[in-house]
């Protein structure tokens, strides 16, 4: 169809501010259907996963090389030091093989109930989709196996995450660090309740803890079992004081370079009875009995 | 009714407008499109660079910024929209304000083009950098509004020093692709 020049010029110049409009579109979009958004960006890292691998696979050679070599220099130095801490270590392990057969024992006096052993999967960090407003990383893990969204994730020493976006192909792990993070967590020695709340940086903060009740430097932070999914007693770090008054968490996890995650299904490991705490009311038409001397008129209850 | 049709220029320096010159001729308007298309692509991917976060915006909008000031053709507002959509993908921000920020730059750039085609290379710098402050200071808001909370705002600062400091560079390889890839020129 021939269209004059002055229309076209003019359908030209309005494109730009159709499209700039339709951004703000996009962006209402993105915040009215988050799940729709996620799920394009779940499928396109799904089919980048395999190339990101490919990228990942040759650093994670080169960090072990230059890790070897530097292992090599320090060789001498290392043996020396890794004796006294076998020294010490042995002893240790003499006190948690009594403290291991004591507990077996007690346990066995009490009729105590084995944990259900966890399930879980590992996989390795194919990216780092942390950005200016998020900490989280993609991982990318067999296409059968069952990872749900909520699983957590655990790394050698410590807690990482949890998971909250799960594809074909990879999951999205939520970083502890991340500023959407709150994890209700336990302070071993002083055995207050806090919650840890991530600020996208590197050490999460203590919140809500006891005034009367401080966390202590150095303190051991674990998780406690206030949620379903998360059962108490992993290990999270310890506690330490940027500046009085500001305690933070320093996770035992290196966040700064996970290279391999292992994902735990809790889910099902504990579920409440129904209704917890509940105190059975007395039927209707019951009424409590005072003693006598208190009741004013026999046949009338203390509700009337 | 008879058409007219101009005399042919110079005949003899027309190319043939064959098959082979169309597809080499394709390829070469879309250096900038896809250069910005790989760009995201590489710098999403896990290099463990440091201020790898912060580099994708800052050359993505020199690189359109600069496109857009001087060979628009090349560089359509649909085309920024389309990169901006792919910008958004793979980065795991709030959707829609690497492409809103992408298309304020390249308006900013095509309404002062005239202008802006024709200045001083520092002044041309300035004017980006002024341009960048505004961006990013806009994504700082939107950021802070969409989380319903203030986000820390060293990391935008960031951004726009880098955006800032990589320019010269950027406009050295856009003058060299224009003229070596875009155009073919002789190199000698």
């Amino acid at each position: 169809m021939p269209v004059s020049i002055q229309f076209r010029q003019a359908l030209g110049k309005l494109v730009l501010p159709a499209l700039i409009l339709v951004a703000c579109g996009v962006i209402l979009l993105g915040k009215a259907d988050r799940p729709l958004i996620e799920k394009l960006r779940m499928q396109t890292a799904d089919l980048l996963a395999p190339a990101y691998g490919l990228v990942a696979w040759p650093q994670a050679k080169l960090r072990w090389l230059s890790g070897n070599l530097q292992d090599i220099r320090n060789l001498e130095a290392e043996n020396i030091r890794l004796r006294a801490e076998n020294v010490s270590l042995r002893h240790w392990y003499d006190v948690a093989a009594a403290l291991a057969d004591e507990n077996a024992a007690l346990k066995s006096n009490l009729h105590w109930i084995p944990d259900n052993a966890p399930a879980f999967v590992t996989g390795r960090v194919v990216r780092d989709t942390s950005g200016l407003y998020a900490r989280a990383v993609l991982l990318a893990v067999n296409p059968d196996t069952a990872v749900h969204k909520g699983g957590i994730a655990l790394d050698g020493s410590g807690l990482v995450g949890r998971v909250t976006e799960v594809g074909k192909r990879s999951v999205r792990v939520l970083l502890i660090t991340d500023s959407s993070s709150r994890l209700p967590v336990t302070l071993e020695s002083s055995h207050a309740a806090a919650i840890m709340a991530g600020d996208n940086t590197p050490l999460p903060r203590v919140i809500f803890y006891p005034q009367d009740n401080v966390p202590i430097e150095g303190e051991r932070v674990v998780t406690n079992g206030e949620i379903e999914s998360l059962p108490a007693g992993l290990p999270v770090g310890h506690v330490h004081y940027l500046r009085p008054g500001q305690p933070v968490v320093v996770p035992a996890a290196a966040l700064d370079h996970i290279d391999i995650l292992r994902i735990f299904d809790y889910e099902d490991s504990v579920s409440p009875p129904d209704a917890p705490g509940r105190v059975p009311l007395p039927n209707v038409g019951r009424t409590m009995s005072l003693p006598s001397q208190f009741q004013s008129h026999p046949d009338q209850g203390l509700h009337g | 009714m008879k058409t007219f049709t101009p005399p042919p220029i110079r005949p003899g320096i027309h190319p043939r407008s064959g098959l082979g010159y169309r597809i080499d001729h394709g390829m070469r308007s879309s250096v900038p499109c896809l250069f910005v298309f790989f760009v995201a692509l590489v710098l999403s991917a896990p290099l463990n660079l440091p201020g790898q976060v912060e580099l994708m915006p800052a050359v993505i909008m020199a690189t359109v910024f600069l496109w857009s000031v001087f060979v628009p053709v090349l560089m359509p507002s649909i085309a920024v929209f389309m990169l901006g959509i792919w910008v958004d993908i793979l980065s795991f921000g709030p959707a829609g304000v690497m492409l809103l920020m992408m298309l304020i730059v390249h308006g900013i750039a095509l309404s002062g083009r005239y202008t802006l085609a024709r200045v001083n290379f520092f002044v041309l710098w300035f004017v980006f950098g002024v341009v960048m402050v505004g961006v990013t200071a806009l994504q700082w808001v939107l950021c802070s509004a969409l989380a319903l909370h203030i986000v820390e705002f060293l990391p935008f600062v960031f951004e726009t020093v880098l955006a800032f400091g990589s320019f010269p560079v950027l406009y050295t390889g856009f003058v060299w692709t224009y003229r070596f890839v875009v155009n073919n020129a002789d190199p000698s």
